[in-house]
């Protein structure tokens, strides 16, 4: 997953991009609301932490500017103002959830998995597709109900692809949210990032559980069997 | 822009300017009117004079009395011009003064038609006229006989030029001294306002906090909103200074159990764990310090605020933090109220309630707000009504929840001064905050907020 933190205090936007690389994350990080809003336009984004009190552009107006260009990712903003006039206001620009600073980074993430999920339409931090069930907040995953053990990236990839059941991810997309910036890409890893988890999960060719459309991408073919949000 | 008194000023004088104006030109022409009357009625005495000083011979020819001609002198004087003509204009007798000044009178007239004109000569002057068309009653005699005189109007414009002079110099004398008199009154009349700029000035200065002076009724309203609004600002002021004084002092205990564990050597994780736990407690002292201090009370001058579209606001901002819980909510308010306090304070109450009512739910809140009932007609405000079918709050928490910082379950992380700001506020406020079971089987919160009209 690519998270976009705009923060423009140094200290705390590097504590949090160390933090969120550390859980597993890829991170697109902005020190002032026009960078952030560059970012959020040209990259592959799935949710972004936004400071309220940001130079050039302030947070409100960058959130706006986001919705405005149909970007719709979940946005968590980031405010040291606490007055519920502003929390209002932040969340009826385009905002999703809000966190008060100063506040625990274990909360932070806590609000970052249940947007991801949200937004892909899970209402639980356990998300199930047939026989495989993965859960966001622990990373576990199992099949059958036996735990199976997968390398970071290997997990990345079936968080994603299991949260966007039912969808085709191309390549390229699956490339931008898995790996950081500078990281040398190279497009077969993930043909054999894969196939090495078709192996785990389905070692009896039972399930089939990863699709490959060619020319367009994977699809995660197990039907979603775990609550969802529903609409509205 | 113009000040009042340059205003008032300028307007008067356009009323009195056009009024005089008006005033002296009806005065002058009245005048005038009746000085020509009076010059016709004189005019017309001397033809009656020359009528009855003359008769008629068998040969229709005019016989004048010797008497009639030194009566007529007498009258007129070498001024009077008068003639007794045919109806053709042919003369048949005329007075010696107009030998040397000829007249062209009014010829063709009817029998007892009188007829007045102005005759200007080839020398220049002007001449009021009166002709008389008179017939004998006399069977035998048709003939029609026009009586002329004449009198030169020369006297007749100096009259009326003096007059005229003395109209419009008094007029305007009168004028400029209403003038005079209409800015000393302006001036007296402004002078409250004059005052309650200079108090303004000496409350800018810190000289005094609020206008002592009395004004009259025109003023009252103005200045007693005012020293309302200024009354208000200093309670604000007030509370700052308490809150900063507060927080300060609040703060300087976890400084000091900080300080301590540094000073004393304990292990890294007990240390931690201390660091830990006491900024926390700063954060919620800042915090809950920061929302007093920001907390607006009622302002005398404020515009009331729709109840309903604040409150749709912040529940459709909560819906969407706690989407997932799939919250079902309802809704009531009195169609149309409003409230007369402070926008941010009515949602830092109504926010904080309902998010502790969206944390603890099941999946169900209630949400009612209806004017406070009005037993006693000075008070009015609103009641907010909020409740949640959560495991409610025990009664011997109700007491503690209600202070600064101390929440009824300690496992949930966060900030755990929202009710604690909601009782501040309403107490600003006068109103009530009560702690009970609600309908839906969990905590039920009702805050009053009055707001004095």
């Amino acid at each position: 997953m690519r998270i976009l933190v705009v923060e423009d205090e140094k200290p705390l936007l590097l504590q949090l991009v160390s933090r969120l690389e550390e859980e597993g994350y890829a991170v697109s990080s902005a020190a002032d609301g026009e960078e952030g809003l560059y970012l959020g336009m040209e990259f592959a984004v799935d949710v972004a932490v936004i400071d309220l009190g940001l130079p050039n552009l302030s947070g409100i107006d960058l959130i706006k500017k986001l919705r405005g260009a149909g970007k719709d990712f979940p946005v968590l903003i980031l405010t040291a103002r606490s007055r519920w006039q502003d929390k209002v206001e932040g969340l009826e620009a385009g905002g999703d959830d809000y966190l008060v600073k100063p506040f625990h980074v274990e909360e932070l993430l806590a609000r970052l998995k249940a947007l991801l999920r949200r937004s892909a339409g899970w209402s639980q931090a356990e998300i199930q597709c047939g026989p495989v069930a993965l859960n966001t907040n622990t990373q576990q995953v199992t099949v059958d109900s036996k735990p199976l053990e997968l390398t970071a990236y290997e997990y990345k990839i079936l968080e994603y692809l299991m949260l966007h059941a039912g969808e085709v991810i191309s390549k390229i997309d699956l490339t931008e949210r898995i790996y950081d910036q500078d990281y040398d890409r190279d497009s077969n890893v993930i043909e054999v990032f894969i196939g090495r988890l078709r192996r785990k999960l389905d070692p009896d060719e039972k399930y089939n559980p990863i699709e490959t459309l060619r020319g367009r991408g994977y699809r995660f073919a197990l039907a979603r069997s775990a609550p969802q949000e529903s609409e509205g | 822009m113009l000040s009042l008194n340059l205003r008032v000023l300028i307007a008067a004088s356009i009323v009195l300017v056009s009024f005089f104006g008006i005033a002296g030109l009806t005065l002058d022409r009245a005048y005038y009117v009746t000085a020509e009357e009076a010059l016709i009625d004189r005019l017309q005495g001397q033809i009656y004079t020359l009528i009855a000083t003359t008769g008629l011979d068998d040969n229709n020819n005019i016989l004048i009395s010797d008497s009639a001609a030194d009566v007529l002198y007498f009258m007129a004087g070498p001024d009077l011009y008068a003639q007794i003509a045919l109806n053709n204009g042919k003369r048949l007798w005329h007075s010696q003064s107009l030998d040397s000044q000829p007249l062209s009178f009014a010829v063709g007239l009817e029998r007892n038609e009188m007829r007045f004109s102005k005759l200007k000569t080839p020398n220049g002057k002007v001449f009021a006229a009166l002709s008389y068309g008179v017939g004998w009653d006399d069977t035998h005699r048709q003939h029609v006989f026009i009586y002329s005189v004449a009198e030169d109007l020369q006297s007749f414009q100096k009259k009326i030029s003096s007059y005229r002079n003395k109209l419009w110099g008094l007029l305007g004398g009168v004028g400029l001294v209403l003038l005079i008199v209409q800015g000393t009154i302006m001036r007296w009349g402004l002078a409250p306002l004059q005052s309650a700029a200079d108090e303004l000035g000496a409350i800018e200065n810190g000289v005094q906090h609020r206008l002592h002076r009395k004004y009259p009724g025109e003023l009252k309203a103005l200045t007693d909103n005012l020293n309302a609004l200024l009354d208000h600002q200093n309670e604000h002021l007030e509370r700052y200074r308490h809150t900063l004084g507060d927080l300060a002092h609040s703060l300087k205990t976890p400084l000091a159990v900080l300080q301590g564990s540094v000073e004393k050597s304990i292990s890294e994780g007990e240390l931690t764990t201390i660091v830990q736990e006491q900024v926390e407690r700063m954060n919620q002292i800042t915090e809950y310090q920061l929302q007093r201090a920001a907390a607006a009370g009622q302002s005398p001058l404020i515009a009331p605020i729709s109840v309903q579209l604040i409150s749709e606001k912040i529940l459709s901002s909560l819906k969407k933090v706690y989407a997932d819980k799939n919250v079902q909510v309802q809704f009531q308010v009195t169609p149309g109220l409003e409230f007369h306090g402070d926008e941010g304070d009515f949602m830092e109450v109504v926010g904080n309630l309902l998010d502790n009512a969206f944390k603890w739910c099941t999946n169900k809140v209630n949400l009612h707000i209806k004017p406070i009932e009005k037993k006693d007609l000075v008070h009015e405000g609103i009641v907010i009504l909020v409740e949640d079918d959560g495991p409610g709050i025990p009664a011997k928490l109700v007491q503690q929840v209600t202070q600064r910082g101390v929440r009824a379950d300690e496992g949930i992380k966060g900030h755990g001064i929202g009710l604690s700001v909601v009782q501040d506020i309403v107490q600003i406020y006068g109103g009530t905050l009560k702690i009970s079971t609600g309908t839906l089987g969990g905590a039920g919160i009702s805050a009053s907020l009055v707001t004095k009209r």
